[in-house]
């Protein structure tokens, strides 16, 4: 009992650092950086909730997004749709596009499930930028920011409005994943992980379960990627903003996290994204200080910084506790 | 859509020479990457990274230090051979050592991270601009209006010299065999005496070697600069896909048809679509038969 009561506590903390530290500094700098962690924490907890509950390796993450953004912005800017419903709108399409493809692929190995992601986000990619009467393609799309809500401007000027939307939008996609992780069905992902003939010999439909992880993660994304769209104003349909570029950093962050653990991935979001902005780096550096951190973790620390963490904590008991 | 143009005999017999000039290029670009998968059952992203290192080491040995070409793709394989040894014996072969069976994902995982890293150091070391030259040979010859130059005929012969090569080594001698043996069942050979893990290392390194030549041969159509390796690493990923996920021979049956889809498609069809078009083709393959075109249908794996 004891140990859910630190957790909750640790829970609340960490709720109320998140919330009140960019609101204290009223920094817009500040602010930007809080947002970008947010982002990338809410983004790397979806891919491991795919990947470290159940192995299922999505490749194609940056282009779900992109689909996401594209889909509430055309509605906003072809039909004058809100675009606090192209929120769901997004995900709406993302869910489709999920389902769609985790129909066809999760029966496959994992290798196989990797690729036809990456291909179907590179179909994505490539007909939003053809459809360029439709989406403005490489010239850019502008996003119209999200109307006034309860006498509260959501304008892209007030970038502190957003943050606390953002902050909303990853406790609910957090809460729910915790959730269904926590839940039997969350038992049932992890005895599919762990040995999946296994698991269906004990008679679970193990590609039901994968289609219903991967179709709701794919919804988040969706949602993530609208907000996306709503924050940077304008999308353009470059592989650094939705290509594997932005997938590897999705992934970066999820595997220094530690993979299994959804809360891990915010220590990774903000180990990197701190490390680059203390730094100031310019922007390859980044990347190169990516892709080292990325195979100094697999190479020396595969639990990554959650791993570290649980080990601390328990060094920590141990050495609290009177030694009997 | 210009479907009219498909009446000219030469314009058609263009088409054809233009597809199997590129489909050519592919399909050696897709080998090495095919070769690793094989045997190994690992994706190389960084395989596109092998390719530019590779262009970067050409330009200087052919361009700046003014050796013959034959000599500066042979310097080429042979730093990448040396690259890609280094590569696996230093970060691979603990990871598989740790992991035991479940390698394989923080494997591919691990060349993306190599992948990020070269890409960028390039971009920082080299800069952003291209070191190319225009033709690694001269001369052209012209058969009833359809051009035909003869760099075309050299990569042509270089890509069958490759096949037979390859495939001698693979069947006659006893490394070969070892390496096949190993591909189908790594236990059973460790038990026969083959050192698994000196076959992965020579295996990977061959892979690399392969991607390297290719890479100083191919130097006038794809110039040596730092994100040159995303769109061979894209193109090597389909002709592999489609060909069947390491299946070395159908890779190069694979990249022709691809070139020659490209080079119909951009003719007739507007550009830009042909992206799209082949990316479809790709996910409907590795829906429909994972285990590619070329392939003998197996169960579903």
């Amino acid at each position: 009992m004891l140990a859910s009561r630190w957790k909750y506590a640790g829970f609340s903390l960490v709720l109320l650092f998140l919330a009140a530290v960019p609101a204290v500094a009223n920094n817009n700098y500040l602010t930007a950086v809080f947002v970008s962690v947010l982002l990338f924490f809410i983004l790397a907890a979806l891919f491991d909730f795919m990947l470290g509950y159940l192995n299922i390796f999505n490749f194609g993450i940056g282009g779900f997004m992109a689909l996401g953004a594209y889909t509430s912005a055309l509605l906003a800017y072809h039909y004058g749709i809100s675009p606090w419903f192209g929120l769901l709108a997004g995900g709406c399409a993302t869910l489709l596009l999920g389902l769609f493809a985790g129909i066809i692929t999760l029966r496959l190995r994992g290798i196989y499930v990797g690729l036809t992601t990456l291909f179907l986000a590179e179909f994505v990619l490539f007909a939003l930028s053809n459809l360029r009467e439709y989406t403005r393609g490489a010239a850019g799309l502008q996003v119209s920011s999200l109307p006034d809500l309860f006498g509260i401007s959501f304008s892209r000027s007030n970038p502190l409005a957003l943050y606390y939307v953002l902050f909303v939008i990853c406790v609910v996609i957090y809460v729910t994943l915790h959730c269904v992780v926590n839940s039997r069905i969350g038992l049932v992902f992890k005895a599919i992980r762990d040995d999946q003939l296994g698991a269906s010999v004990l008679g679970f439909n193990v590609v039901r379960y994968k289609l219903l992880n991967f179709t709701i993660a794919s919804f988040f994304i969706g949602v993530v990627g609208a907000f996306y769209g709503n924050y940077i104003g304008i999308l353009v349909p470059t592989p650094q903003e939705f290509g594997v570029a932005r997938t590897t950093e999705i992934l970066t962050i999820a595997y220094v996290g530690g993979r299994g653990t959804l809360w891990g991935s915010l220590l990774g979001a903000f180990a990197l994204i701190g490390l680059q902005e203390v730094f100031s780096v310019v922007d390859q550096w980044r990347l190169v200080l990516y892709g080292a951190f990325l195979v100094f973790v697999l190479m020396v620390f595969p639990r990554g910084l959650a791993g570290g963490c649980k080990q601390l904590a328990a060094w920590i008991t141990r050495q609290v506790q009177p030694r009997r | 859509m210009h479907f009219e143009l498909l009446a000219h005999p030469a314009i058609v017999g263009q088409f054809i020479i233009d597809g199997l000039g590129r489909g050519v290029m592919y399909g050696l670009m897709g080998m090495g990457l095919a070769l690793i998968f094989g045997i190994m059952g690992l994706i190389n992203f960084a395989h596109g990274s092998f390719f530019m290192i590779a262009t970067y080491i050409m330009y200087f040995v052919a361009v700046h230090l003014g050796v013959p070409f034959p000599i500066g793709i042979m310097f080429a394989a042979l730093g990448l051979f040396l690259f890609g040894a280094a590569f696996e014996r230093g970060l691979i072969t603990p990871l598989r050592a740790r992991l035991g069976r479940n390698w394989l994902v923080d494997g591919y995982v691990m060349t993306i991270g190599l992948q990020i890293v070269l890409e960028n150091l390039a971009l920082i070391v080299m800069g952003p601009r291209e070191h190319g030259i225009s033709r690694l040979i001269q001369g052209r010859m012209s058969v009833s209006g359809v051009i035909l130059t003869n760099e075309r005929i050299l990569i042509f012969s270089v890509a069958i010299m490759v096949v037979a090569t390859l495939a001698a080594f693979m069947r006659l001698t006893s490394l070969g065999r070892a390496i096949r043996a190993t591909s189908e069942h790594p236990d059973a050979a460790m038990a026969m005496g083959i050192d698994v893990r000196r076959i992965y290392t020579i295996t990977f390194a061959l892979g690399s070697a392969l991607i390297g030549g290719v890479g100083g041969l191919l130097l006038s159509t794809y110039p040596a600069f730092p994100t040159i390796g995303s769109d061979v690493l894209i193109k090597s990923f389909i002709v592999v896909i489609v060909g069947g996920l390491g299946n070395v021979w159908a890779a190069m049956i694979a990249g022709i048809l691809l070139g020659l889809v490209e080079s119909f498609a951009q003719g007739i069809a507007s550009a830009g679509w042909q992206n799209s078009i082949i990316a479809a083709i790709v996910v409907m393959v590795l829906v429909f038969r994972p285990s590619g075109l070329f392939s003998k249908p197996i169960s579903r794996p």
